[in-house]
């Protein structure tokens, strides 16, 4: 069975290194493709050279992004027929009550703090690969539109 | 002269003698009409005078009537003047109040604009601070995981060229971002709390106690305390808030009576006035009453980390919420003999 992509949604290059040292650790094997602000990400859907066909097992997607924020990804993904389904993890720093509340809002599936504490990040990270790559079933390809 | 004129009395008289006579009795016919006219005119006098005589009277009648008009509308005019005199003082006055009332009015326009000015200014603060905890919450954290994540990479993916001492070391960075992470989620714990819009309800401080210490329980399975928690004590306040003030106030009990071998926990209450006092006392490690104005200020601690953890927010926390009640918070202890926190709060705070 082929592995379906992660698309990771972060600026930051430390976190993104750490990300993939944490999926790594984890035995995550899935291609993981990163998005490094929230217009690089719409264009991953929606850009002229968007495989529309590539739909990631989850988005993990950070708040604070140069140009185009996190919720305002969210939104168009939501606000689009052909990704209106796709799983969309928030995965960021701060636990702001606002960022929760206006996350889950737009349609966000889950909202994850990333720890401070690498082995809790790790920790973190191992159950998000179990749950959204392995437990959690999405609609076949050809349910989709 | 023979044929010579004399005028008498205007007539032109002959100088003959016959001619003369004629001229006399013409003359004397003349003032006989004449009289006759005279009379008359005497009569038609006299009864002018008559007339005038009656018409003096009612002159002198009408004179007499003015006059006590007159002495009449003295008296008034007096008494319109000291009217006149009373209105203009009126008026004075009112121009004083007037001006009073402009004034006052004035100033309270003044106030109100200063008050608004004031509360715009807050607002701006408050939403000033608001982006600011927003990008700590946000931004601080991040080194911190790099910081971390890196050491940890370094212990893991370098074992043979690190030494235990270089582990230890590395050991050190991560505890200290820790720290970092736990005093950066208090900063912002604590400015939460002043920004947080309160409702005031009734709120069952004995059970909010129970709940806090069922929780310490769960945490601490094998500790052994003693609480006792006066039960019914009700206080009218944000729910919410008084909930972190009461979790705060017996997790402190709780962790400084840690070495206590029977340790104790007791909420109470008592009435000052019209006041509500609030207690937590311990039998725990307590404090030197030196230190007691150090106890609730943020990031002041009388322990090390070593002793017993913690960030110093806990009293502090506390403090900004009762006062945010309008309520007042002190302490008493005394170094191995425990402590006792007390929290007043008004009673009636919606009256």
């Amino acid at each position: 069975m082929e592995l379906k992509t992660i698309l990771l949604v972060e600026d930051n290059p430390d976190d993104e290194a750490l990300t993939l040292r944490a999926l790594k650790k984890n035995n995550i094997a899935n291609e993981v493709t990163v998005a490094r602000d929230g217009q690089e990400a719409l264009d991953y859907f929606f850009g002229t050279n968007a495989a529309m066909n590539l739909t990631p097992a989850v988005v993990l997607l950070d708040l604070k992004l140069p140009k185009v924020s996190g919720l305002d990804v969210l939104q168009r993904l939501r606000g689009d027929e052909r990704t209106r389904t796709q799983p969309v993890v928030i995965l960021t720093s701060s636990k702001e009550e606002q960022d929760i509340v206006n996350g889950y809002r737009l349609g966000a599936n889950s909202y994850i703090r990333k720890p401070v504490n690498f082995d809790q990040f790790l920790e973190a990270v191992r159950q998000l690969g179990l749950y959204w790559l392995v437990l959690n079933e999405m609609p076949g390809q050809g349910g989709r539109p | 002269m023979s044929a010579g004129i004399t005028t008498i009395a205007g007539h032109d008289l002959p100088i003959d003698s016959g001619s003369y006579a004629k001229a006399i009795l013409n003359i004397l016919g003349d003032f006989s009409e004449e009289k006759i006219r005279l009379r008359n005119t005497q009569k038609a006098i006299q009864n002018i005078l008559e007339d005038a005589e009656t018409e003096k009277f009612r002159l002198k009648a009408t004179q007499k009537a003015l006059l006590n008009i007159m002495e009449d509308s003295a008296v008034e005019k007096a008494r319109l003047e000291s009217m006149q005199k009373a209105t203009f003082n009126i008026l004075d006055d009112l121009k004083t109040e007037k001006n009073n009332a402009e004034r006052t009015n004035h100033e309270l326009v003044r106030e109100i604009a200063e008050r608004k000015r004031m509360e715009e200014a807050l607002e701006a603060a408050n939403k000033e601070l608001e982006v600011f905890s927003y990008s700590v919450s946000h931004d601080l954290r991040a080194p911190l995981r790099a910081i971390d994540g890196f050491s940890q990479a370094l212990i893991e993916d370098y074992p043979d060229r690190l030494d235990e001492q270089g582990r230890y070391y590395l050991e050190r960075v991560r505890a200290g971002t820790q720290r970092m992470a736990e005093l950066i989620d208090d900063i912002l714990q604590l400015s939460r709390l002043t920004r947080t819009e309160m409702r005031f309800e009734t709120v069952d401080i004995s059970m909010l106690a129970e709940s806090a210490i069922a929780d310490l329980r769960r945490a601490e399975p094998l500790r052994q305390v003693e609480v006792s928690i006066q039960p019914d004590l009700m206080a009218e306040g944000d729910h919410n808030l008084l909930r972190i003030a009461l979790v705060n106030l017996l997790a402190n009990a709780w962790k400084f009576t840690g070495r206590q071998p029977e340790a104790r926990i007791e909420l109470g209450a008592m009435c000052d006035g019209d006041v509500r006092v609030f207690f937590v006392r311990d039998n725990g490690v307590g404090f030197d009453m030196t230190y007691v104005n150090k106890l609730f200020g943020a990031f002041q601690r009388l322990h090390t980390t070593s002793e017993f953890p913690g960030t110093g927010i806990g009293l502090a926390t506390v403090q900004r919420i009762i006062r945010r009640h309008g309520g007042r918070v002190w302490a008493e202890g005394a170094v191995n003999q425990g402590a006792t926190f007390y929290f007043a709060l008004p009673s009636n705070q919606n009256a």
